[in-house]
């Protein structure tokens, strides 16, 4: 009886660690994933997958991923307007994988609104 | 005064309305912007209301939605969590400020309820936030509801975080003002008119900021927009100037989420050896056949299984 009760308490621990994992891999999977059947071999083209993301980040990401002369083509799309997630596609031309760019395009768009936001308060306190 | 890079020039600014003009950046960066500062702002609002009593002639979920609408003190909302994120079981002055509101019709005439009778009954512990927005000279602020005499009103209002893509309520902008190229020549805007566009639509206060369009003048179709007139009016929980900057900063948190997110899954893939990671399959493809048969399969394995985890 013992026994029986040792193995009945495994099995409840058992699952609740196997719940905890799940729900982390929930938390895990969310914000980017790479669109494995969507990238190349050599890693120039990929697509990614962005979730909670809208037209308020695509657009100003895609236009600063284009800046970047290594870079070939940048769209992105959302998929279905019911679901909020937003699919972004980089090809560059060979110099840099196509994770660096979208690394490069993020960095860049921090750098951008680091500028504005520097001018703003600037100008705010010139007043 | 040309300098490289983006520009401001500040047309007026005040406590609820900042006026500028950004120039030299991108319409997707200023659009991206506009939206932020509309619907991602985090602010303080009234979410849920218990009701005590409410004999006035309002039905209890009409009073609700009054009270959601009314500006509360969002200064120091930062140091607020948000209530879903909170460990408490409901709320929590983590997540939370309670405000109270009480008042009995006494006087023969009608009695109003302003929002300056909410009363905040939970401890802020020195942030600046939760009081309601008193903006008129009375001091009374938004009128919530009209007693006659022997009505009562008593309540408990919850007021969470939040942000307005989920209700308009959270927003901390009242209007904002987005216009380029006034005199339409990108032809972005098509016009309707009866007889003639020009004499019968009315110019915009922006056009005497940029030349008019010559009639010798031939239609630039590589022309991109560049100076963006954007006028943000406050509904008082956050100062214009800071919608703004709270905008770009919200704006910089997004970037940041994805970039800590992409460092993770480039993590995880340099670790595990995936196909578009370019030092790593090179190490993957090669040292597994040098090493010993159980180390390659031990690798091997791993590498199968933790390839699909990154994925």
């Amino acid at each position: 009886m013992s026994v029986s009760e040792v193995v009945a308490s495994e099995d409840v621990e058992m699952l609740s660690d196997e719940h905890a994992v799940q729900e982390e891999e929930e938390l895990d999977r969310d914000k980017i994933r790479l669109l494995p059947e969507a990238a190349s071999e050599d890693g120039t083209c990929a697509s990614f997958q962005i979730s909670d993301e809208d037209h308020t980040l695509g657009n100003a990401l895609r236009y600063i991923i284009m800046k970047n002369p290594e870079v070939e083509f940048c769209g992105y799309s959302i998929p279905h307007p019911s679901e909020t997630v937003l699919n972004l596609r980089i090809q560059t031309y060979g110099k840099m994988t196509a994770v660096e760019a979208l690394h490069k395009g993020l960095k860049d768009l921090m750098d951008l609104c680091d500028v504005v936001e520097d001018k703003f308060t600037q100008r705010i306190r010139e007043l | 005064m040309s300098e490289e890079g983006p520009q401001v020039k500040i047309r007026e600014a005040t406590k609820d309305n900042v006026d500028f003009i950004l120039s030299n950046v991108d319409l997707s960066l200023a659009n991206s912007l506009r939206r932020i500062m509309i619907a991602e702002i985090p602010t303080l609002a009234i979410d849920s209301v218990e009701i005590e009593t409410n004999t006035s002639v309002l039905a209890d979920e009409f009073i609700s939605h009054r009270l959601g609408l009314i500006p509360l003190q969002s200064k120091d909302i930062d140091q607020l969590v948000y209530c879903r994120d909170c460990y408490c079981e409901d709320h929590c002055d983590r997540c939370s400020v309670v405000l109270t509101l009480q008042a009995v019709g006494e006087s023969e005439s009608t009695t109003n309820v302003y929002a300056k009778d909410l009363q905040i009954v939970s401890d802020l512990g020195g942030k600046n936030i939760g009081h309601p927005i008193i903006q008129d000279k009375e001091a009374n602020g938004i009128l919530v509801c009209k007693l006659r005499k022997g009505q009562e009103l008593r309540l408990k209002c919850v007021a969470k975080k939040g942000i307005s893509k989920e209700h308009a309520k959270w927003s901390p902008a009242a209007a904002i003002e987005f216009e380029y190229d006034p005199w339409n020549k990108l032809k972005h805007t098509d016009y309707w008119f009866e007889q003639d566009a020009t004499s019968e639509w009315p110019h915009s206060k922006n056009c005497e900021f940029e030349d008019p369009l010559n009639d010798d003048d031939v239609f630039d179709y590589s022309a991109k927009p560049n100076i963006f007139y954007i006028n943000v009016e406050s509904v008082g929980s956050i100062t214009s100037d800071q919608v703004v900057i709270r905008g770009i900063k919200t704006l910089q948190d997004k970037v940041a989420d994805i970039l800590f997110s992409l460092k993770k899954m480039d993590q995880d893939k340099v670790a595990f050896g995936g196909p578009t990671s370019e030092n790593a399959p090179m190490e993957v493809d090669h040292d597994p056949y040098s090493g010993t048969n159980g180390q390659y399969n031990e690798y091997n394995d791993n590498t199968n299984t933790a390839y699909d985890d990154a994925w």
